[in-house]
């Protein structure tokens, strides 16, 4: 899905991100462990195309909008919470029917299918991650670049997003974690990065 | 305070009489201010979302012309579009000049650099995350923009009621490309500069009056704007 040679990004005279070598093979899930600064958001950036400033070879075999991208801290619109993962399905050209079916089935997958009526700006960080995540599920996407798609959640809300990633056995993941992955992720294949010296 | 006394008092019966008059300015004020600044608006939103979006050589000289379009004098747009509608100008075929559509011309020109900077600063000051997360889902560019507009409503809001506010208030472009024509061309402002110098005092303050009540209509709409900015 994706082979990655070299990859250098410099920021004001810093490398704030330096992959050597990395391969991801297709309905693989790979997460990138590594300490806060060794480049890890930077990385699903360069992959996702929303940084464009780097040296070094990266080929993915999915197109633009194949891939989908999400935030560290996802980004919620205004509105409600089903317009927002609706909003997911934009790329696909589905009737707004089916949208509404699969937006509620992700909603229901993720343990969050009772917000759905409500504002996006009432919910809590928890909530927040697992409908940005339903958001980013819906796309239909190839590869899917999470980064810390763990971060605040509880017990139940990772439950949610593994078994919503299980769903997706064609997709390749790529995300990335400050430390630990959670148990149901043990056959991931893990790979480190160190702080760009 | 007895000339101001009896200018409210009267000026209170001849709106309570619906006065012709004054409610023909009134309506001539509202309708030729709301429709400038609609199509005002046609064109300054997608122009400000453009600014606030998009990477070019002389993007920050567009900037700074449309934030300074802001100020320009009335009298100064008045005296130009006189010139273009006048015989001898260059638009003088359209017959524009002392025209209620002349008057909509001058005030598009004045609402247009109010809108397009408030949007550009409604858009430029959005989270970026929004731009990136809407592209990154895959939605086209329409979408896109739609989706831009849509998370910055309130600020543009805002520039479309400032704009309004101006439009409704000026006074030197109806003066000069309208004319003042009795139940064609006056509007309120013009209107109450006349009726007060020729002695209908009673008249200009009923004008004035309802200048007063849109502004601070416009003005309360504008704060509850404000407040649902801070909100989101």
């Amino acid at each position: 899905m994706l082979e990655i040679r070299n990859l250098q990004v410099d920021r004001g005279g810093n490398t704030i991100c330096r992959v050597p070598r990395l391969t991801v093979g297709h309905a693989e899930c790979v997460a990138l462990v590594g300490a806060n600064g060794s480049g890890k958001t930077t990385l699903l950036r360069v992959l996702s195309g929303l940084e464009r400033a780097f040296q070094g070879d990266v080929a993915v075999s999915a197109t633009m909008r194949e891939r989908v991208y999400l935030h560290q801290l996802p980004y919620l619109f205004r509105g409600s919470v089903l317009a927002n993962v609706m909003l997911g399905a934009v790329a696909r050209k589905l009737p707004r029917r089916q949208q509404l079916t699969e937006a509620h089935q992700w909603l229901e997958r993720l343990g969050v299918s009772h917000l759905a009526d409500r504002q996006s700006g009432r919910l809590s960080g928890g909530e927040r991650r697992r409908v940005a995540l339903a958001r980013t599920f819906i796309t239909g996407a190839r590869l899917l670049l999470l980064d810390e798609p763990f971060a605040d959640l509880d017990r139940s809300g990772i439950d949610g997003v593994c078994r919503a990633m299980a769903a997706l056995p064609e997709a390749t993941f790529l995300l990335s974690s400050p430390g630990v992955l959670p148990q149901q992720l043990a056959d991931a294949r893990v790979n480190y990065l160190d702080p760009p010296s | 305070m007895e000339l101001l006394w009896n200018g409210l008092t009267g000026a209170l019966q001849l709106l309570l009489e619906l006065d012709p008059l004054v409610l023909h300015a009134a309506w001539r004020s509202l309708w030729i201010s709301g429709l400038a600044v609609a199509l005002a608006a046609c064109a300054g939103v997608p122009l400000g979302l453009l600014l606030s979006q998009s990477q070019f050589i002389g993007r920050s000289l567009c900037v700074v012309l449309f934030r300074a379009g802001m100020s320009i004098p009335t009298v100064l747009i008045g005296l130009v579009c006189y010139a273009l509608f006048s015989r001898r100008g260059p638009l003088g075929s359209l017959d524009l000049l002392y025209t209620q559509w002349g008057i909509l011309a001058g005030e598009c020109v004045l609402a247009l650099p109010i809108i397009v900077t408030w949007t550009h600063r409604a858009v430029g000051g959005l989270d970026p995350r929004a731009a990136e997360t809407v592209w990154t889902l895959g939605a086209g560019p329409w979408r896109r923009c739609w989706e831009l507009i849509s998370e910055a409503r309130a600020g543009i809001a805002l520039a479309l009621l400032t704009a309004f506010a101006r439009c409704l208030t000026e006074l030197g472009i109806a003066m000069m490309v309208g004319g003042n024509v009795k139940y064609r061309t006056r509007t309120l402002t013009t209107a109450t500069a006349v009726e007060t110098a020729r002695g209908e005092f009673d008249r200009g303050v009923a004008m004035s009056t309802i200048l007063f009540l849109v502004a601070l209509l416009v003005t309360v709409l504008h704060a509850w704007c404000n407040r649902g900015k801070k909100e989101g």
